[in-house]
C-alpha cells in the first residue's frame, strides 16, 4: 500500500515536473494553432467615432471637461477620461481642446506628426500677437513649444500638441482635430510624450505615473 | 561472485548511462531562446545547449541515486532499527569535488569568454561571422560597422542612424549580414534596451553612451522590450515591429526615412542628451 503511494507521488511529480519544464520550452507548433486569416467584408459599413478631449494646465481650471472632487486638482491632466472606447476597423476622429502653456519635448522627433489621416492635424491657434490663427500642419515648428503629445505607440500614432501663446487671451484655447484609424480589436495603451509633472524629478512623476491624467487605454472592440 | 554493492552500482551506472543519453537527446531537440538570427544568438543558444549536455547527467545522476535508494534500500516490514554503519569514501569524496570544479571552471571559462567577446565586439571578426565584404553593402566590413542610437524614453524607444545624418525612426531596422554597433541611452530614467531574437541586453541610462554589439545573420522580425522596470507603463514599453531586412530593402528604407525626417527639428546627434530641467515648474 506504501509503495503504491510513494510511486503514484513520484510519478505525480514527475509528470507536472516535466509538463512545466515542457511547457515554458516546446512551443506549440503555430499549424496547429493557427486559424485561417479573417478578411474584413465589403458589406461591413465603415464606422466612425468621435473622441473630445480637453489638456488643462490643473484639473481646477477646466473650461470644457470640468472635473469638480478630483483628488490632485491641481495636477496638469486630459479630461474628461483617459480611458477611450472606440470601434475597430474605423476611423477614430479626435478634437483636443489644449489649454496648457509649453513644456517642451525631451526627444524632439515627436514634434513631428506621425500615423494619422493625411499626415496633417487640424489646429486653430494663437501667434505671438495673440491673434487666433488657422491651418493643416504636419509637425510643430518649435519643439520647445509643445505642452503635451497624444501618442498611442502600438497604433503608430504620435500627435504633438502646440502650447497655447503667452499672449493668447485669458480662457483660450487651441484646438487640435485629427483623425487615425483603428485595426483589430484590443486594448492599446496612450500617454503623453512630454514631461509635464510639475514639481517632480525630470517632470515624469505624478501625472505622468497615474492612469487617468496623462496616460490611459484605448480600448478597441 | 559480484558483492551485492557492486550489483546496485552496476544497475545504477547503466540506468544512469541510458537515461542521460535520452535526456540529452531531448534536450537538444528543445528549441533555445534566442534562436539564430544574430550570431550573438547563435553563441547564447550554443552556450544554452553545451549547458543541457553538461547539466542533464547531473540531474539525472542524483534523481535517480535519490530514487533508487528510496526503493532499493527501503525499511521492510517489521521492528524500525538503525541501518548498517556507513563510512566516509575518500576516493569517492575527491572525485566528487574535482568533477564539480572542473564541469564548473568549464562553464565559467567558456562564459566569461562570451561576455567579454559580447562587450568588447571581438565576435566580430570571429571565423563564423559574415564574409568581409568589399562591395558597397552597410555594416560588412568591420571598420565600418553600422552605428545605430537607442535612444529610451518613458516609454518607447526610438533609434537614430548615426551614418545617416542622424536621422530618427520609430523602429529599429537593420540590414541582414552586418555587423552593427549600438550606442544606448536614455532621456530619463533608467531603461534597459532588449531585442530579444538579437541575443541584446543592455542598459539604457541617461548621460551614459553604452556600447555592445550585434552581427546580423537572417532577415526577419524581432521583438525590443525594456527590461529594466521604469514607471507605470513598463510593461507596455515594447515593439514588435523590429526587423532584420535585405541590404536592398535597408538602403531603400533608409533613403525614404531621410526624406521624412527632412522636416523634423532634430538636435545635432550626439553620444547622449542631457535632460533639462531636472525639475520642473513648482
Amino acid at each position: 500500500m506504501r509503495l503504491v503511494v510513494l510511486v503514484l507521488t513520484v510519478g505525480i511529480f514527475s509528470g507536472l515536473l516535466a509538463l512545466f519544464i515542457g511547457g515554458f520550452v516546446i512551443r506549440v507548433p503555430e499549424s496547429l494553432t493557427a486559424s485561417p486569416a479573417t478578411v474584413a467584408q465589403g458589406s461591413t459599413p465603415a464606422q466612425n467615432a468621435f473622441i473630445h478631449l480637453e489638456t488643462v494646465a490643473s484639473v481646477d481650471t477646466a473650461i470644457t471637461f470640468p472635473r469638480p472632487g478630483d483628488p490632485n486638482p491641481s495636477w496638469v491632466s486630459y479630461l474628461p477620461t483617459t480611458i477611450l472606447k472606440v470601434p475597430a476597423n474605423s476611423t477614430v476622429t479626435v478634437q483636443i481642446d489644449q489649454e496648457d502653456g509649453a513644456s517642451g519635448l525631451r526627444n524632439p522627433f515627436w514634434a513631428q506628426a506621425q500615423g494619422i489621416v493625411g499626415g496633417t492635424f487640424h489646429m486653430t491657434y494663437f501667434d505671438d500677437q495673440g491673434n487666433p490663427q488657422e491651418g493643416d500642419f504636419s509637425s510643430i515648428p518649435d519643439p520647445a513649444s509643445a505642452a503635451h503629445t497624444f501618442a498611442i505607440p502600438d497604433l503608430g500614432v504620435f500627435v504633438p500638441l502646440e502650447g497655447i501663446s503667452d499672449a493668447a487671451p485669458a480662457g483660450s484655447m487651441n484646438v487640435i482635430t485629427f483623425s487615425f484609424k483603428t485595426g483589430k480589436a484590443g486594448v492599446y495603451h496612450w500617454q503623453c510624450f512630454v514631461p509635464c509633472g510639475a514639481g517632480t524629478i525630470y517632470g515624469n512623476g505624478g501625472p505622468m505615473q497615474t492612469l487617468g491624467y496623462m496616460a490611459g487605454f484605448l480600448i478597441v472592440q | 561472485m559480484i558483492r551485492p554493492n557492486r550489483t546496485h552500482a552496476l544497475r545504477l551506472l547503466i540506468a544512469w548511462a541510458v537515461l542521460s543519453v535520452i535526456g540529452v537527446v531531448i534536450g537538444l531537440q528543445l528549441s533555445l531562446p534566442p534562436g539564430s538570427q544574430s550570431q550573438q544568438s547563435i553563441d547564447q543558444s550554443g552556450l544554452l545547449k553545451l549547458m543541457i549536455i553538461l547539466s542533464t547527467p547531473v540531474f539525472v545522476g542524483v534523481v535517480l541515486f535519490i530514487l533508487y535508494s528510496v526503493f532499493a534500500f527501503r525499511q521492510k516490514r517489521g521492528a524500525l532499527e538503525d541501518g548498517p554503519r556507513s563510512y566516509g569514501n575518500l576516493r569517492l569524496q575527491v572525485a566528487w569535488v574535482a568533477i564539480t570544479a572542473v564541469v564548473v571552471l568549464i562553464l565559467a571559462g567558456i562564459g566569461i569568454s562570451q561576455l567579454n567577446a559580447a562587450a568588447n565586439g571581438t565576435n566580430f571578426t570571429s571565423s563564423s561571422a559574415p564574409a568581409l565584404a568589399t562591395s558597397g553593402d552597410v555594416g560588412t566590413t568591420e571598420g565600418h560597422a553600422l552605428q545605430v542610437q537607442v535612444i529610451a524614453q518613458q516609454w518607447y524607444f526610438t533609434y537614430r542612424y548615426a551614418d545617416y545624418s542622424g536621422v530618427e525612426s520609430l523602429h529599429l531596422m537593420l540590414p541582414v549580414n552586418a555587423n552593427v554597433v549600438f550606442h544606448i541611452t536614455s532621456t530619463d530614467v533608467l531603461h534597459s534596451f532588449w531585442a530579444y531574437q538579437l541575443g541584446v541586453k543592455a542598459d539604457a541610462n541617461p548621460g551614459v553612451d553604452n556600447v555592445t554589439y550585434v552581427t546580423t545573420l537572417q532577415t526577419g522580425s524581432f521583438t525590443v522590450r525594456c527590461a529594466e522596470l521604469c514607471g507605470i507603463w513598463h510593461g507596455a514599453m515594447s515593439d514588435t515591429s523590429g526587423a532584420v531586412v535585405s541590404q536592398a530593402d535597408f538602403a531603400t528604407w533608409i533613403t525614404q526615412l531621410q526624406k521624412d525626417n527632412l522636416s523634423i527639428p532634430l538636435p545635432p546627434y550626439a553620444p547622449y542628451y542631457f535632460p533639462s530641467p531636472r525639475v520642473k515648474g513648482t
